[in-house]
């Protein structure tokens, strides 16, 4: 398992070079400049000059490909004494809770190698422990104390690339993680639901609804529930339940700090009510896709014979559906979210532009149209090492759900 | 206490599909005692499979129902039991195998998890109780280091282990009567025999009753006590291995048994069949079912369906002219 998860680690950079040497070639010969925009402005040239020299612009494309290669993979030098006083200067509750629990993650992880039980709650554990330790990392190095790589300066003028992702990435998965969770939560039940009740009137209502909403572009959703459920909601009962845009109301440091340094109940309201039209239209699509594949995988194992085992033995219907079916009918459901976690780390450019959400999406799409080539290539390889990582922990869920796969 | 373990009165199970409701099971009654041996014979689709499914009320409305008949089983009328009070009896009292072993265990839980699972739902025994009995099961159809194997998952076993799995966690719980749904037809010969005869020594070990569901003459030969014929959703014979194998009295019979392989007879140039197909269940033909097929079909045989009566040889049989036909001393083929 080990062995196999770092051979797919190494096939993974590999992709990610490939990837970054086609972006960086696309982005190259589609044509335009970074500098473009500054061209229309005849006062701009000596700074178009200089900003050439110092980006290197007047370079061949693969010294440009090099020296941007070069950079993206050098760590920027923190000098010890410095790092660790911000590091714990910077340390808040939060922080200790997420070094502790990757302290122990860290631990079951290594001790898994060495410790061989085979009981299923065990292996479900080391899978589990393998995600913290992962969400962890990602935690730490967004934190960027004590790690941070030169992924150099945007081309808009707009500060670091590393800290425009990882300030952008922070909301991004906000955004995403709710909707997802809402996707989840309703589309997966759903779908459960319809197969156990096929043909019935819900099903068949659920199946409109789905195919409705799967088939609508997410602009037109977004817009309905900002004008439905912000607009008239407002209108009708002069109370503000949504708004619009943005992720915080301006007043949003004064609604108070709670315990810990954590929000307070009312910034967590406000925080809500940012949040849920955006979810909402994100949830509202995936959900629709989630619950058709969940429906489906779970009626061909309704209709598989060690169900009619199950039923034979005397087993309560209910369990039989928890128990034999939906453990079986969920694998296939592993692959599908992966990778819909792996795509939300380049932000819903669409939901984000509608909902004016300062997310990964929002950031990409101002970096496409200003050929902001550090940023671009800085999401696209996120994106990238986001598939590459989910890939490998689906191939770990698969293997526990599932025991006829093994990797060894 | 009544006399039989399982006496089933007039079952009629349909199925309703687009083009027409298909009568499965068609007015089908049989007895079986306690601890008898009852092969089921009969080609495909002749309703054998759903004459078990529904002893165990496994139809599924709305696909398929049970329209009339009684099920009697040990005193009670299955067929009038509430689901939870039927939940008991499946598993508990009358246990059933299927045909593909391969996929009748689910892949996700070990093999223990499959048997303790159902162990502790018939018996009150505790968890480590229940373990026990999982592993006396398994030894008792001769899996070796059972204890080991628990924790094993059904792909690491063989087709055969598998079958024996699935014939350990039906009697794991002493069922009265065991379904066996063509248990051997997904297996090589040699499993077969000796599933085949596990299966025996078990059954007669526990004086468990067995219903052997299967298209395999050779299958029901050595196993059964007695045998019933089924063709088109109706019994056309019933009787004794002896009465079926050396006597049989309705040209099916005749037919099915004219259809075996034997290595006795081996300058036969090509294998004796029942000429045509069966019948469409949705709209049968008039008069006999197996009519259109029948050698020996004759006006009666066109107008009025046969009842299963007591013929003179000792068997029951649903034929008009059971009584003038000499089947004994015909050769099968003879008129093909």
């Amino acid at each position: 398992m080990f062995a196999y998860i770092i051979r797919r680690l190494v096939y993974g950079i590999v992709t990610l070079f490939a990837l970054s040497l086609v972006v960086f070639m696309l982005i190259q010969f589609s044509g335009g400049t970074p500098l473009d925009r500054l061209k229309l402005n005849p006062r701009m040239q000596p700074v178009i000059a200089q900003l050439t020299e110092q980006w290197g612009l007047d370079k061949p494309w693969y010294e440009q490909y090099f020296i941007w290669l070069k950079n993206f993979v050098t760590p920027i030098d923190i000098p010890a004494e410095e790092g660790l006083t911000v590091y714990f200067g910077k340390l808040g509750v939060r922080s200790w809770v997420a070094i502790a629990a990757f302290v122990v993650a860290v631990g079951y992880a290594i001790a898994t190698f060495f410790v061989k039980i085979e009981a299923n709650w065990w292996r479900t554990y080391r899978a589990f422990s393998i995600l913290v330790v992962g969400a962890i990392a990602f935690w730490i190095i967004k934190s960027r104390v004590v790690f941070a790589l030169n992924w150099g300066e945007s081309f808009r003028g707009d500060g670091a690339v590393w800290d425009n992702i990882f300030g952008a990435a922070g909301n991004t998965f906000r955004l995403g993680l709710t909707a997802l969770a809402i996707a989840l939560i309703i589309g997966i039940p759903l779908g459960v639901y319809q197969a156990i009740r096929q043909y019935s009137f819900f099903d068949q209502l659920g199946t409109m609804v789905s195919f409705i909403t799967f088939s609508t572009p997410i602009f037109i959703i977004g817009v309905l529930l900002q004008l439905i459920l912000a607009y008239q909601l407002e209108r009708w009962t002069g109370v503000k339940v949504f708004y619009v845009a943005g992720m915080t109301s301006s007043g949003y440091a004064e609604l108070g700090r709670g315990i810990f340094g954590l929000p307070s109940l009312a910034q967590l309201g406000d925080v809500i009510q940012h949040l849920t039209l955006p979810a909402v239209s994100i949830a509202a699509i995936s959900m629709a896709g989630y619950s058709r594949f969940q429906r489906a995988s779970m009626l061909e194992v309704m209709h598989s014979d060690y169900l009619r085992t199950a039923k034979a033995k005397g087993l309560p219907r209910r369990n039989i559906i928890v128990k034999h079916a939906l453990r079986n009918a969920m694998i296939p459901i592993v692959t599908l979210v992966s990778l819909d976690i792996a795509t939300m780390i380049g932000g819903a450019i669409i939901t984000e532009s509608i909902f004016g959400w300062p997310g990964v999406g929002r950031l990409y799409i101002g970096a496409i149209n200003a050929v902001d080539y550090p940023t671009i290539m800085a999401v696209v390889l996120a994106i990238g090492a986001g598939v590459v990582v989910m890939n490998i922990i689906a191939d770990i869920l698969y293997g526990v759900l599932d025991p006829r796969v093994r990797y060894d | 206490m009544a006399e039989h373990l399982l006496d089933v009165e007039d079952l009629r199970t349909y199925f309703s599909t687009e083009e027409g409701v298909v009568k499965a099971v068609d007015g089908v009654s049989f007895k079986v005692k306690a601890g008898e041996r009852r092969g089921v014979v009969g080609e495909s689709g002749c309703g054998k499979s759903v004459t078990a499914m529904s002893i165990m009320r496994l139809i599924e409305p709305p696909a398929g129902e049970i329209v009339t008949g009684t099920i009697q089983f040990d005193g009670r009328d299955l067929l009038k039991l509430s689901e939870a009070e039927m939940q008991d009896v499946r598993g508990g009292e009358i246990a059933m195998i299927f045909q593909d072993p391969m996929t009748a265990l689910n892949p996700v839980y070990t093999i223990g998890d499959q048997l303790i699972e159902t162990i502790l739902l018939h018996q009150d025994v505790s968890k480590s109780e229940a373990r026990n009995i999982a592993i006396t099961a398994l030894d008792d159809v001769q899996i070796p280091y059972a204890k080991n194997r628990m924790e094993d998952y059904p792909h690491q076993f063989s087709g055969g282990m598998r079958q024996r799995v699935m014939i350990a966690m039906g009697l794991s719980c002493e069922p009265k009567l065991l379904i066996a749904d063509e248990p051997t037809t997904a297996l090589d010969v040699t499993t077969q025999a000796q599933i085949m005869s596990l299966m025996l020594d078990l059954a007669e070990e526990r004086n468990t009753a067995v219903l052997l569901i299967t298209h395999d003459l050779g299958v029901v030969a050595g196993f059964c006590d007695t045998i019933q014929v089924m063709y088109a959703g109706t019994i056309v014979e019933r009787g004794t291995g002896d009465e079926i194998f050396y006597n049989p009295q309705h040209p099916y019979t005749w037919g099915l048994l004219g259809s075996m392989t034997r290595l006795d007879e081996s300058q036969q140039d090509r294998l004796n069949s029942v000429r045509g197909a069966p019948p469409s269940l949705i709209a049968p033909p008039r008069g006999c079912r197996f009519g259109p097929r029948c050698d020996f079909a004759t006006d009666i045989c066109r107008e009025a369906l046969p009842i299963l009566h007591q013929s003179q040889e000792g068997q029951k049989v649903a034929c008009h002219r059971a009584s003038e036909l000499d089947l004994k001393s015909l050769t099968v083929g003879v008129s093909s």
